[in-house]
């Protein structure tokens, strides 16, 4: 038997213990003061939208946002292009999941993708957003691939379809940066009315915004996830 | 406060003991529990967005890429044929000699035994195309082909020729068996000319069955059986040594043996 590295584990210990004793002195774990929550109602009533983080990542600093959109889709391309250029392995046979594992899939599916809309057309009223709704959808895919095998999952949703909608995505977010523009407005800015605080038709732009990331995290996890499949073998 | 402190005392807690499993996926349950407890320390400091990112990413996504990255390589493949004594099926169970050695392998590598029955050309074929990761079932050292890795003998035996019905004319000179030991034991049952070269296991449960009318020669040189691998597990090979040894070594070898060949 290998001997546990004991020593290891208390300094690992030791610095995760430290590292939460400066985490709960310095900052975090405070009720709200008035002052935030006037700060925060002020934002509601510039942008409409009631989460103050997505009103500040979509419309105050959109330019970062799109800037990091940019950098998922590069990650895209990157797997995209070195995988292609690796060409396809011999087919390796899927290890058959169990019962459990299949109709666990099939029951978690429906509901896990309808979580993920609401996560995403909720993001300027709730915690949540395009980011982290695209995500739960692409781990509800994930779980089907496990389940069904990802040869099944792409055949039903079309690989043409999905490398178009990859891309699609990603130029229907510059085009609703650049479309103010048009408008007479500056780049960047609301292209839709803020709305009523508090209504699902609020918050300007940061709805589209949410809709189209929440598109493009989705389909560029999967996309990423059927290259390493295709080209390194069955997961 | 009290709540926050409890969750941030459990975070370290809950990493170590994910780094302490033995079984990967124990560990990655581990790290999801991890995720998702930090998700809800987030929450609690007002950061509602952080914790559903956290939860989504790091209690879902991650885990769900490590639950399939291990589905590979978490798990230890063995081809086998069935031999009585040494591995086979007893209901829903797997028993036997090299199946007990093997779950000490497993065991000690932190891996999960799959078991593929087969007939020894296909447990043969799959070694030697790296398909698995280990051949058992009766192998016998002299016949296992080139290029693989084989272990010690962890059993000594010996082979029989078994051939008949002794009136049949002329009777063919016994062949090397290789096929199904069902298939040679409905031969003899039903009487029909069975020309085979038997190991000591084998014959073993044959010998359960009328074998009067057939003819039995030992055949002459040491044997035993051994485990093979394909020439690309040198580490396992390694390790499955090691483990041969201990058990020769502490006396177990020989209480196993006993206990499946009474």
């Amino acid at each position: 038997m290998r001997r546990a590295p004991v020593f290891t584990i208390l300094a690992a210990i030791v610095l995760v213990a430290g590292f939460c004793a400066v985490v709960l002195t310095g900052f975090g774990f405070r009720e709200p003061s008035a002052g935030d929550i006037d700060a925060w109602a002020d934002v509601a009533r510039r942008t409409g939208a009631i989460n103050v983080v997505s009103s500040i990542y979509l419309n105050a600093r959109l330019f970062d946002t799109l800037l990091e959109v940019l950098v998922f889709a590069v990650a895209v391309l990157g797997v995209h292009f070195y995988l292609t250029a690796r060409g396809r392995p011999e087919p390796v046979e899927s290890i058959p999941e169990s019962n459990v594992v299949r109709i666990a899939a099939d029951i978690l599916l429906p509901p896990i993708l309808l979580i993920s809309i609401y996560v995403v057309l909720h993001g300027h009223l709730s915690p949540g957003g395009g980011f982290s709704g695209g995500v739960i959808a692409g781990t509800g895919l994930l779980l089907a691939a496990i389940a069904l095998g990802t040869d099944t999952v792409t055949a039903r949703l079309g690989p043409r379809l999905l490398d178009r909608a990859e891309w699609g995505t990603l130029l229907g977010i510059l085009f609703l940066a650049f479309a103010p523009i048009f408008a007479g407005r500056p780049l960047l800015s609301d292209l839709l009315p803020a709305g009523t605080p508090g209504r699902l038709a609020s918050g300007g732009s940061i709805l589209l915004y949410n809709a189209l990331i929440g598109a493009k995290v989705f389909v560029g996890s999967w996309v990423i996830v059927r290259h390493f499949v295709d080209h390194r073998g069955e997961i | 406060m009290t709540a926050q402190l409890v969750l941030l005392a459990l975070l370290p807690i809950t990493a170590g003991l994910a780094l302490l499993q033995r079984r990967r996926l124990h560990a990655i349950i581990g790290m999801g529990a991890f995720s998702l407890l930090l998700a809800t320390v987030f929450l609690l400091a007002n950061a509602p967005d952080v914790a559903i990112t956290e939860a989504a990413i790091g209690a879902a996504l991650v885990t769900l890429i490590y639950v399939l990255a291990i589905r590979k390589t978490g798990r230890l493949t063995v081809a086998a044929s069935e031999t009585p004594g040494l591995i086979g099926r007893e209901g829903e169970q797997i028993v036997g000699l090299e199946w007990e050695i093997l779950e000490r392998l497993a065991a000690d590598v932190g891996l999960d035994l799959v078991v593929q029955f087969a007939s020894p050309e296909e447990v043969e074929e799959a070694i030697r195309r790296g398909e698995v990761d280990i051949g058992a079932g009766g192998i016998l050292a002299s016949e296992c082909g080139e290029n693989v890795l084989r272990t010690s003998g962890h059993l000594p035996t010996a082979r029989f020729a078994v051939a008949g019905p002794r009136s049949e004319p002329g009777g063919k000179p016994a062949a090397p068996f290789r096929g199904e030991l069902a298939d040679v034991i409905d031969a003899v049952r039903r009487g029909a000319p069975v020309s085979a070269t038997l190991d000591l296991a084998r014959f073993l449960a044959l010998s359960r069955y009328d074998l009067d009318a057939y003819a039995i020669e030992r055949v002459e040189g040491d044997e035993a059986y051994v485990f093979v691998l394909p020439p690309s597990r040198r580490d396992l090979h390694q390790r499955l040594a090691e483990i041969l040894a201990r058990l020769a070594e502490t006396g177990e070898l020989d209480s196993m043996i006993r206990r499946h060949f009474p």
